[in-house]
């Protein structure tokens, strides 16, 4: 009796410590968050003033320069769409190519994904200045094409078309083979079968590809020019004047506004996303 | 999309009744592949073997001319230029300095998370917050949090005592900065593969070792750790990998500087390539990076098959 | 027959040009502002360049100023070259040296009025080549210190441009005052250019005190950083950063423009800042050294690319927008490289923020001035200079040794 209570005891009291070394430790990922939305209420001066998380004076003002400094809003749009579009094509393109890979038997089946497993491991600043002068022959610099196909195709695609094979493997044959039974094409299996099935995997490469098009950093900036056509990590680093003096307190609140509604929407998901991040690395 | 095409096999086999099943099913394949081998042949094959022959070439990026020099470029990079030495040396501190810290403070988290115990789930979310956050996001701040005695880093260590140095003003205080900010980006991505690994571990296994009086550290050095094994290795390559890529992370920070002691790779390449408008040596660069990263892959490709 | 074939297609193109002109035209136009106020300016222009073109629009973009000439290598790299635009100086000789810009003497010579002749040399030396001019000035800006006149009062001292008047304002007494601000105000006594000495300003610190000194950064092919001149200019501004304390040092903020800083160097545009500052200020020449005066000049010009598809027209705007009357209305912001306009009293009268005596101290720069050094390879050069000046600015450097660090680095770039 008393043996466990000590035990018990023991327990609780390891958990504690346990609990507060976790506290410790979480200092640095929480902090740089808190840090950067109070600065984002403080003025220029304040920021490197006093240490205080508590601005003196909040400046509601900054969060309306922010739009006026540049077309912020416009740029928020830009992420946005542009992320939209190329998770859709993600999607569409690599639980096809993924569908094939695992279910269907065609000479050349394991070339193609050796071919592609190699893409998988290749920095883009190898192929980004070929890819630089592609762009220009089409006449795509300075539009949104760039980011968008990019991604899709580069690597990010390719580990996503890996994902769903992975996913289709798993999954019982049987139903698929019924629905050719009732004379479904592949395309009608795919479609109807086999990706109503696939949703973890299917949100799982949404998740990480819509991630990551918001955000890219180097495409943008080596094939957007115009302030209009930024995208929200290439705006990040644009506040300064108009002779090129920083902006910090107009920067950091930008910066909150374009982190805060991706954290709000992680901690509601967080099980799912953090899920879709497990299930992608452990294929390797 | 489906709409669009025929949905009724049967219709399809009237349609051409010449098409032996097989066939038909490779036709299948190939069509449901080709976007995907389409774009990586457009994206991915082309622009490398077009970055091949860059390399060869003397190129300027603004006045579009390009000479053919040979492997001028690589004996510039490997025998004449000290930068690149000094980039690579760089790249590799980055990395060894990066890849063990993270990976054991990955390991040290998912062992003390991968239990239930209340509050495991706000931790977790909290260790993995900055990896969904935006790369140029966490170095803008960090870059304020890091200013010399105004910096708020600083002006902690003031109040109790200690005058830190000018963070990114000092090459090796830099690189350290660089790397500890990354590491804690990106930590959290290894600690959920570890903990994904432990939680596959059967409990069982510990259990009997404890009946039979091994102590904690036992269970993880003899039980634990080799179970681990091959996810450790996987980690171990993907974050040497990602480490070889950092470029965001370092272009906000220090722009490669202080001293060019943050110059890595990644940046040299942009900066030649984009700056200089050095495009031949600037392939060079890129696939002296292609053939590292090749290297390493293989390597893991090797050591996995050993393993299994 | 080379010369008929060349002279048949400037024909055809020239013919294609006016049919272009004739139907709408859009120009595409490059800054660097987005100031409301500099926009209404060059709006005006385009406005009333519709009297003769009345179809043609001009499109202004705005490139963030920290990254300007690199977005625009990107967008003529990129096949995507806008019409004109505005340039830095430092881009000047490598996008000339590239073919990148469009020569502008035919349409200049062609404009009525124009008067190419009344631009003062000094201030085309980084636009021509020969007959040939790839740009034309718009900004001629000297370096001035701008000081905070209450910290002054707050410490006791002479304001600059009294040390001026009686003579005295020179590098020595520059770091006097400096030191004395420091230790009367609590606020720093020296600002380098907008807190970038140490990064993307690095010219901008060391220029105007090697060249007070009688040292150059480089002249002729041959590095000064490390000629005894310039070393002595450093090693005071070392000893102001690290001994006195009184210049801002690396990592520190210390902004003039919210009283961090008793003194700053900068341009007459900072002027636009002063009005929100909310202390009293005043603009002085830059102190002066064993060179005796020496202003620092530094410049921007327009230019026209030879990849857009509108030479002529664009070069024909370019030549608008440079006119006399034109260039008087831009000297509010941007001072004049015109002597016509830089002699007139319309000039000394054209900022109202600054006193006409102040602007006076700039007339005079411009006039005796020099421009910033550039240099064919100044991307390059600059890159290898920043690891070495970056190893200058510790406390304990060796600034000598550092200095020849740098020649070594950027000699073989001369």
């Amino acid at each position: 009796m008393t043996a466990s209570l000590t035990r018990r005891r023991i327990r609780i009291i390891n958990q504690i410590c346990w609990t507060l070394a976790l506290c410790i430790v979480a200092i640095p990922f929480v902090f740089p968050f808190l840090w950067m939305v109070s600065s984002g209420f403080k003025s220029a001066a304040e920021i490197f003033g006093s240490p205080s998380l508590v601005p003196r004076e909040w400046q509601w003002q900054n969060f309306i320069d922010v739009f006026k400094h540049q077309p912020f809003a416009r740029q928020y749009l830009n992420s946005l769409y542009i992320a939209v579009t190329v998770t859709a094509l993600t999607l569409l393109v690599s639980s096809l190519a993924g569908y094939a890979l695992a279910r269907m038997r065609f000479a050349g089946a394991a070339l193609v994904a050796l071919f592609l497993v190699s893409a998988l491991m290749v920095p883009e600043e190898v192929t980004i200045i070929p890819n630089f002068f592609m762009m220009r022959w089409a006449g795509l610099v300075d539009t949104h094409w760039p980011l968008i196909l990019l991604p899709t195709f580069g690597p990010q695609g390719i580990m996503a078309t890996f994902l769903m094979r992975q996913y289709f493997l798993a999954l019982p044959k049987e139903l698929e083979d019924a629905g050719k039974m009732d004379g479904l094409s592949r395309l009608g299996v795919w479609w109807s079968i086999a990706l109503p099935m696939s949703r973890p995997a299917l949100a799982a490469v949404a998740i990480i590809t819509f991630l990551n098009s918001w955000n890219l950093f180097l495409e943008p900036l080596i094939f957007v020019s115009s302030l209009d056509k930024f995208t929200l990590p290439l705006a990040l680093s644009n506040f300064t004047d108009p002779y090129g003096m920083p902006l910090w307190h107009l920067q950091l609140a930008a910066t909150s506004l374009a982190v805060i509604p991706i954290l709000v929407v992680y901690i509601i998901a967080q099980r799912q996303i953090i899920e879709s991040f497990a299930l992608s690395g452990v294929k390797g | 999309m489906a709409g669009a095409l025929p949905i009724r096999d049967t219709a399809r086999r009237e349609d051409a009744p010449w098409l032996t099943l097989k066939m038909r099913e490779a036709m299948e394949s190939w069509l449901f592949i080709s976007p995907t081998l389409a774009g990586f042949l457009i994206f991915f094959v082309g622009p490398l073997i077009a970055v091949v022959w860059y390399s060869l070439t003397e190129w300027n990026l603004l006045t579009q001319q390009a000479t053919f020099v040979g492997l001028d470029n690589y004996s510039d990079a490997l025998f004449r230029n000290p930068d690149f030495w000094h980039v690579i040396r760089n790249s590799v501190i980055f990395a060894i300095g990066l890849v063990p810290l993270n990976m054991a403070l990955a390991l040290s988290l998912a062992l003390a998370l991968s239990g239930r115990f209340a509050g495991v789930v706000i931790f977790r979310t909290v260790f993995f917050a900055p990896v969904v956050t935006s790369a140029v996001a966490w170095a803008i701040v960090w870059k304020f949090l890091l200013q010399g005695e105004a910096g708020f880093i600083n002006q902690m260590l003031a109040s109790i005592g200690i005058d830190g140095p000018n963070w990114l003003r000092e090459p090796n205080w830099a690189m350290a900065a660089v790397i500890v900010t990354r590491v804690i980006k990106m930590v959290g991505l290894n600690m959920i593969l570890y903990i994904a690994a432990l939680q596959a571990i059967p409990r069982d296994y510990a259990a009997a070792a404890r009946l039979e009086g091994a102590s904690g550290w036992q269970i993880f050095r003899w039980i634990i750790w080799p179970l681990l094994g091959p996810t450790t290795l996987v980690i171990m390559v993907i974050t040497t990998i990602g480490s070889f890529k950092v470029f965001d992370h370092i272009y906000q920070m220090t722009g490669g500087g202080p001293e060019n002691g943050t110059l890595v790779l990644a940046f040299y390449i942009y900066q030649q390539g984009f700056q200089f408008f050095d495009v031949g040596y600037a392939s060079a660069l890129a696939m002296i990076m292609f053939v590292v990263v090749m290297m390493l892959t293989i390597f893991q490709l090797v050591l996995r098959r050993r393993d299994t | 027959m080379k010369t008929t074939m060349k002279r048949m297609t400037t024909t055809v193109l020239a013919l294609g040009m006016m049919s272009g002109s004739l139907g709408a035209a859009e120009l595409r136009f490059t800054i660097w502002t987005g100031n409301e106020a500099h926009l209404k300016m060059l709006n005006g222009f385009a406005e009333s360049f519709k009297a003769k073109h009345p179809d043609v629009t001009v499109k202004y973009e705005t490139i963030p100023p920290g990254d300007y000439t690199q977005k625009l290598t990107f967008q003529l790299a990129g096949g995507n070259a806008p019409d004109a635009g505005w340039l830095m100086e430092d881009a000047a000789p490598t996008f000339a040296a590239a073919g990148v810009l469009d020569n502008l003497a035919p349409a200049l010579n062609k404009a009525q009025g124009y008067d190419f002749a009344d631009f003062s040399k000094p201030a085309l030396g980084l636009w021509t080549a020969g007959d040939k001019v790839y740009g034309v000035p718009f900004s001629t800006s000297p370096f001035v210190i701008f000081y905070n006149k209450d910290l002054f009062d707050k410490a006791g001292l002479e304001d600059p441009n009294a040390l001026a008047a009686k003579g005295q304002w020179n590098m020595a007494k520059f770091q006097e005052v400096s030191k004395k601000l420091k230790d009367a105000t609590g606020k720093w006594g020296f600002e380098f250019k907008d807190g970038q000495g140490y990064d993307t300003r690095i010219m901008h610190a060391l220029m105007p005190p090697i060249r007070a000194a009688g040292g150059d950064v480089w002249a002729n092919k041959q590095c000064g950083f490390d000629k005894p001149e310039a070393v002595a200019a450093v090693k005071q501004l070392h000893d102001m950063v690290f001994k006195d304390k009184s210049i801002v040092p690396p990592g520190e903020q210390g902004d003039y423009f919210s009283g961090g800083s008793a003194m700053t160097i900068n341009q007459i545009s900072r002027a636009s800042l002063m009005p929100k500052a909310g202390f009293k200020w005043g603009i002085a020449p830059l102190p002066t050294g064993a060179g005796g005066e020496s202003p620092v000049i530094g410049q921007a010009g327009i230019v026209v690319f030879s990849a857009g598809k509108q030479k002529e027209l664009a070069a024909e705007f370019v030549a608008h927008m440079t006119t006399k009357d034109n260039v008087a209305a831009a000297a509010q912001f941007f001072p004049p490289a015109r002597k016509s306009v830089l002699d007139s009293d319309a000039f000394t009268k054209s900022n109202n923020l600054i006193p006409p005596e102040q602007m006076k101290v700039v007339a005079d720069a411009i006039s005796k001035g020099k421009v910033l050094p550039a240099h064919e390879k100044s991307p390059q050069i600059l890159a290898a200079m920043k690891p070495r000046v970056d190893a200058l600015w510790r406390a304990n450097a060796d600034v000598e040794a550092s200095l020849k660090a740098v020649c070594t680095a950027i000699q073989p770039l001369l």
